[in-house]
């Protein structure tokens, strides 16, 4: 959902982020996304997180769960996720090019 | 599976064990197999579940808005319960003015201030006394 370029995952926390970049490159089920998640970022995620993350990115539209294969259920992000993730990593990309941009002026 | 997980997943509410329920077991498996703590999993569900009860659900907020409205309708019954027992009495109090209760002399200023007749109910405060008529 990102609504006239708003940033919504500005206050979804770290853990949702990581999971919609995860499922960016496809649908997973929760062991492979905490998997992912430790190669990708180097941060282990705790289970309990992981489904609150889960949940609550699925209640905004941003994923959606898919028929479950025996007992684990896949996840994939949806086009207004895709969008939200988009919208997020640019506004994430400016900051950090005006933080490096700074540290430059500064000399430090 | 560890009997603290086991405890842990059951602190989730009954729609969520319905969803999850399985999966989340068999994560913690998983994860047991790959050598993380027991403890730090059951930990983590814990926390989950404490969130989870606290979230606003909409089936939840109907509920809570269901017995506060109960709450503030029984509230208000026994306000006027209470006024409508008291109000008699009240009446009974003030329908005769107590020659008792007249301000002292000197303790007005204004003539215009002095109570009606039969309206006796002003309170006199000056240095530090208070007077109810």
């Amino acid at each position: 959902m990102a609504v006239g370029g708003q940033d919504v995952l500005r206050r979804v926390g770290e853990a949702s982020v990581l999971i919609l970049i995860s499922l960016a490159g496809g649908p997973k089920h929760g062991y492979a996304l905490i998997q992912d998640i430790k190669e990708l970022a180097d941060v282990q995620l705790g289970p309990g997180t992981l489904y609150g993350a889960l949940d609550r990115l699925e209640r905004l539209g941003l994923i959606e769960s898919l028929p479950a294969d025996d007992r684990r259920r896949p996840y994939r992000i949806t086009a207004p996720g895709a969008a939200a993730l988009r919208v997020h990593l640019d506004a994430v990309e400016r900051v950090s090019a005006a933080g490096r941009l700074r540290l430059q002026l500064g000399g430090t | 599976m560890d009997r603290l997980v086991e405890a842990s997943l059951r602190c989730y509410p009954a729609r969520w064990r319905q969803r999850h329920g399985d999966e989340a077991a068999e994560l913690a498996a998983l994860l047991i197999r790959d050598g993380r703590p027991a403890g730090s999993i059951a930990r983590s569900y814990l926390a989950g579940a404490v969130r989870e009860w606290l979230t606003p659900r909409p089936g939840r907020r109907v509920r809570a808005m269901a017995c506060a409205l109960l709450a503030a309708t029984s509230l208000l019954g026994v306000s006027a319960g209470l006024l409508a027992s008291a109000g008699p009495a009240k009446a009974a109090s003030t329908s005769q003015p107590h020659a008792q209760c007249r301000p002292a002399p000197g303790l007005l200023s204004a003539p215009g201030l002095l109570p009606a007749p039969g309206r006796a109910h002003v309170i006199i405060r000056k240095a530090g006394h208070a007077r109810s008529c």
